[in-house]
């Protein structure tokens, strides 16, 4: 679709005039911290970023999901929730969480649709800004991905120094870009630029994973001592989970007061023992060594054969938060020089 | 500085040991300032040791973490010891675990480090960013010797200390087999002026402060897991029946999550600082540690993790123990 071009001192009002349609979500700083949040104010908005703290994933598929609500008593009553159609933006997405939601829309769609997620993912438009200063454990030019890439988003902002470049990347990025005229048409020179911001970025991306193989050798490597080494040190804490962009694991729970209850349901954890604990108080996954494996085998193997794409972004975070500096990159190396 | 030939020299005999099944210490990690715990259980493992001052991490929690999983038909439990190496706060945890029967002093060879503080992540990381290599730490009495790919970099170690260790009271472990170096003297006092000064604030203020900080909680635990003493069978956010946490993730469960936390490492908590340095939604959770810390200090004059032989805190009672606070 055709590109365009937004200059810079135009995005406040830009935001404003799509504020009349959408609700904006954007990075915003927490006391230094960046997450996305529902923006009032354009000002609020933080651009100069690596990437969010915690992924975007949460504005689609919350940590905490109402699913219904009833009353308790001889005669229970149920309330469904009811789906808001109000149409939302997630504004300055990296390219990498973006792809996350691609690929969660296998689960949440394929055999069966999960209604909470799919309303809010077909009522808000993506709008990616390109990553212009990749962090020290970015691979996402590994898994098929790049700071630059428009294929998952609605529309892909570019910072080419004076304006943005603007590419449409579908019917949803047009109706949204459609209703603003601040826009102009891209020029040659800017799409040069373009091309220079993002072999820019995509040398700014030091580590990288080798990928070809993992699947099939993971195969057969499933009682292999490594998973025990590996494990050793992690502590069964739910960072890299609860982190990570393609992590959809989920409990769900009944809160009650005396009168009144919900049905819940909020992030799972694989790392957490409780996980899969059974009601007969057996555990198939008991040590450590199961679970880490298995956050490994998940991504690499299960997700691949199911739905032909690996269930990671290379967005770094699972590394950057480890306590204990257990290093994605570090495990798919060892899976591929230990012998099968 | 700690001799690195003399660490690994002991820690090989200890290997050694048909009685030990591995020395947990640290080796270098995989990028930038990275240090990770590191199982030794060969002369080879050894090798990959080392002992600077990024090595933050308190390993007293890893014989926590052991899991008791069921036997298969004839084999025999492990018995083998645990050799732990340890600074002066972490080997204070021991203490405290070993006061509550949560560990037998038996079961682990201690290696002890005098310690003389380490790199506070959070400050290096902003002064040296994006290091993608590991990058090398040494020390020279006042300084930090920073080799990043640039060059060279010497930096006032004042600047860069964990706070817990500008207010170290106890450098040296308490409780060892094996000391690596010499003792070293420390003249420095727990301080407890934030404390005091946010002590004095308005109520309101207060709350909106930490209202702040536990909205960004995302529950993963990882302060739970992170922490030594934190090691009960079942822990109560885990409970179902009853459940004293609800699972949704809002301000008032986190509340309710993150005073709990704190409110049970009363009287035990030695201020290492993991739980905070493993919060990856960045709540200073030291300084919820740290109004108990004073508190206990004020209330009782006890410093948790000194003494093998006393009984903890709250399983002791003292005829004139202050009972101000029972109505």
């Amino acid at each position: 679709m055709e590109d365009l071009t937004l200059p810079k001192n135009k995005l406040t009002e830009f935001i404003k005039k799509i504020q009349l349609d959408y609700t904006i979500f954007a990075p915003t700083s927490n006391d230094g911290i960046i997450l996305y949040k529902q923006i009032k104010n354009p000002s609020e908005i933080i651009l100069d970023f690596c990437n969010s703290r915690v992924p975007p994933k949460s504005l689609l598929f919350k940590q905490t999901e109402t699913m219904f609500r009833f009353k308790l008593g001889v005669k229970a009553e149920i309330s469904q929730i009811e789906f808001s159609n109000s149409k939302s933006v997630i504004f300055g997405i990296r390219p990498c969480d973006a792809k996350s939601f691609s690929i969660l829309d296998h689960v949440f769609e394929d055999d069966s649709i999960d209604p909470y997620y799919v309303t809010k993912r077909k009522n808000t438009t993506l709008i990616g800004l390109s990553c212009t200063q990749p962090g020290v454990n970015c691979f996402c030019t590994s898994m098929d991905g790049g700071p630059t890439n428009p294929d998952d988003v609605d529309i892909l902002f570019t910072n080419i120094g004076e304006k943005y470049f603007v590419e449409i990347n579908n019917e949803k990025g047009k109706n949204l870009i459609n209703k603003v005229s601040l826009f102009s048409k891209a020029t040659t020179d800017d799409k040069k630029k373009k091309q220079q911001v993002e072999e820019k970025s995509k040398g700014a991306i030091t580590r990288n994973m080798k990928t070809k193989g993992v699947k099939e050798k993971l195969d057969k490597i499933f009682e292999n001592e490594i998973w025990k080494k590996i494990s050793l040190k992690c502590l069964s804490c739910g960072i890299c989970t609860y982190q990570c962009p393609t992590c959809h694991c989920f409990d769900i729970q009944d809160e009650l007061t005396l009168t009144n209850g919900a049905r819940i349901r909020v992030w799972d954890t694989c790392m957490n023992p409780e996980y899969t604990l059974h009601a007969s108080g057996h555990n198939p996954r008991p040590a450590r060594m199961n679970r880490t494996r298995n956050r490994v085998y998940h991504k690499f193997n299960y997700y691949p054969k199911n739905y032909s794409v690996i269930a990671c972004v290379g967005c770094g975070r699972c590394i950057n938060d480890c306590p204990v500096n257990i290093d994605i990159i570090d495990i798919i190396d060892q899976v591929k020089e230990v012998k099968a | 500085m700690v001799d690195q030939n003399k660490l690994r020299e002991e820690i090989n005999k200890i290997v050694a040991r048909d009685n030990v099944k591995y020395v947990i210490g640290w080796e270098k990690g995989t990028y930038g300032f990275q240090v990770t715990p590191l199982f030794a259980t060969c002369s080879e493992d050894v090798d990959k040791l080392i002992f600077n001052p990024l090595c933050i991490h308190n390993l007293a929690v890893f014989p926590m973490l052991g899991e008791k999983l069921p036997l298969r038909n004839g084999a025999k439990e492990d018995t083998r010891k645990i050799g732990l190496i340890v600074k002066g706060c972490d080997s204070r945890a021991i203490v405290q675990i070993i006061q509550e029967k949560g560990l037998d002093r038996d079961d682990l060879v201690i290696i002890g480090i005098p310690c003389t503080g380490v790199i506070d992540p959070k400050k290096i990381n902003e002064r040296f960013p994006n290091q993608t290599k590991t990058v090398d730490v040494e020390e020279d009495g006042k300084n930090f010797i920073i080799k990043t790919d640039e060059g060279k970099h010497k930096v006032p170690k004042e600047k860069f200390l964990m706070n817990k260790c500008k207010s170290c009271e106890f450098p040296n472990p308490i409780i060892y087999d094996v000391l690596i170096g010499k003792e070293i003297k420390s003249a420095k006092k727990p301080d407890y002026k934030e404390t005091t000064s946010f002590e004095k604030k308005k109520l309101e203020d207060k709350w909106d402060y930490w209202e702040k900080q536990f909205e960004r909680c995302i529950r993963c635990y990882a302060c739970r897991n992170v922490c030594p003493l934190c090691y009960c069978n079942e822990c109560m956010v885990d409970q179902l029946n009853p459940q004293w946490v609800r699972r949704s993730v809002n301000i008032s469960e986190n509340t309710a999550w993150n005073i709990m936390r704190a409110f049970h490492l009363a009287g035990r908590c030695v201020d290492c600082g993991e739980c905070e340095r493993a919060c990856p939604a960045g709540i200073p959770l030291t300084e919820l540690n740290k109004k108990l810390e004073k508190d206990v200090l004020e209330l009782f004059d006890y410093k948790p993790g000194i003494n093998v032989e006393e009984k903890p805190l709250l399983s002791m009672f003292k005829p004139d123990d202050p009972e101000d606070f029972i109505l």
